[in-house]
């Protein structure tokens, strides 16, 4: 419990009873036995290598193990398996006709097993591998098999060769626009950091001038920490977990905001007008923002960054020390 | 990592019922974290409920739960 909330989780609950209290009150329990309908989770949970599920969770596997093998081979390599079989299957009719079993009928006679047979075989099973299918060289006997079997392996790897093409360039689309994503993400915190601050600038000055009625200065300062803490929510993924890195200059400008933010959080509290009285969703919220920024620290990121982040990070982490 | 609990207070630790884990089991917004070693969970564990030993707690964690603010209720054997 202590160490998920020292991690920084904040909506954590203890289940005091544990395992015992719940199977004494009859509660619902799986064991890891191969049963049990798959939970909407399971397969969310399992894609991101995270906590171990139970075996309950792992269906579909040998579904996916022909996709992962197409997955795994590039696009030349699944083309050189492609005319792999259609010149084998033309060797394998070929030798048909050269041990004295002719496969292939042209024309009314047998495709002989001389060097113009082996170009007739290879035209005849490229013809069958793209389903084609002229109708001038027809197979017989076993080669109808051997025809059938190249058609349905040859068809599904050109299929599988297209559809690695069209989804390269599809990968390359939303990568795109996660990257257009992210930068607008970028802009919108150092945008609204930059509103944060003068919102809470012009708190201050209306707590000077103590005109301003005491609901209407909570409800304010409510909805400027709101938006500073998702904003401070977000910096701090970005340093926990970047999906991408944004560019220096830009990090520092974000971090130089939120350093800023917080100084004039720390200045407006000290202005607060003491007949207030901080609500306790108020106190929560402040209570977020110190907790989150106190995790932001050069030596704290999993990441090392150049000092002149660290330096910033640093100040907000000592800034967030003052604020509570 | 620096030492992150609130103002030097011990933070207190709430709770959940038994009879609201049991009408809140399958929903999906709720991660229930067992938090017993692997061999204990295989056994036996609440429906649902996803396996993240104590001992590897610190390492795994946020990988196995990305979302810090999600709600998540955390069980061992009993009165812990």
């Amino acid at each position: 419990m202590r160490l998920l909330h020292e991690l920084g989780y904040t909506n954590v609950r203890h289940y005091r009873g544990g395992l015992a209290d719940w199977k004494d009150s009859g509660g619902l329990i799986k064991s890891a036995s191969p049963s049990g309908a798959q939970a909407p989770w399971g397969r969310e949970l399992r894609a991101r290598g995270g906590a171990y599920v139970a075996p309950e969770f792992r269906a579909n596997r040998f579904e996916n193990a022909l996709l992962g093998l197409i997955e795994r081979c590039s696009t030349s390599e699944l083309s050189l398996v492609w005319l792999a079989i259609i010149l084998l299957s033309g060797v394998a009719y070929w030798i048909a006709a050269l041990v004295g079993r002719p496969a292939l009928i042209e024309h009314g006679a047998a495709v002989a097993g001389r060097l113009d047979g082996l170009a007739t075989a290879v035209y005849f099973s490229f013809v069958t591998a793209t389903s084609i299918g002229y109708g001038d060289v027809l197979p017989v006997g076993m080669a109808r098999v051997l025809a059938v079997v190249e058609t349905v392996g040859s068809l599904m790897i050109f299929g599988a060769v297209i559809a690695k093409f069209v989804s390269r360039r599809q990968e390359q689309l939303v990568s795109e626009i996660h990257r257009v994503t992210f930068e607008e993400r970028l802009d919108r915190v150092q945008t609204n950091l930059h509103l944060v601050l003068s919102e809470l600038h012009a708190i201050s000055a209306m707590c000077e001038s103590r005109s301003v009625p005491h609901n209407r200065l909570a409800s304010r300062l409510e909805s400027a920490l709101r938006v500073f803490a998702g904003e401070l929510g977000t910096v701090h993924d970005l340093l926990y977990r970047p999906e991408r890195e944004p560019d220096e200059p830009r990090l520092r400008a974000i971090l130089a905001g939120l350093a800023a933010a917080l100084e004039e959080l720390k200045e407006m509290l000290s202005r607060l007008p003491a007949e207030l009285g901080v609500s306790p969703i108020l106190r929560a919220i402040l209570a977020r923002i110190s907790s989150l920024a106190r995790e932001i620290c050069g030596e704290c990121v999993p990441r090392s960054y150049a000092p002149a982040l660290t330096v910033w990070m640093d100040r907000i982490q000592a800034l967030a020390r003052d604020l509570s | 990592m620096a030492e992150v609990s609130l103002a030097g207070k011990q933070p207190e630790f709430p709770e959940i019922s038994r009879d609201e884990l049991a009408r809140r089991l399958g929903d999906p917004s709720l991660v229930i974290v067992d938090v017993l070693p692997r061999d204990s969970y295989e056994a036996a564990h609440i429906a649902g409920a996803i396996n993240l030993p104590l001992a590897e707690l610190r390492e795994r964690a946020r990988e196995a739960l990305p979302n810090r603010h999600a709600e998540i209720i955390v069980y061992c054997a009993k009165f812990t």
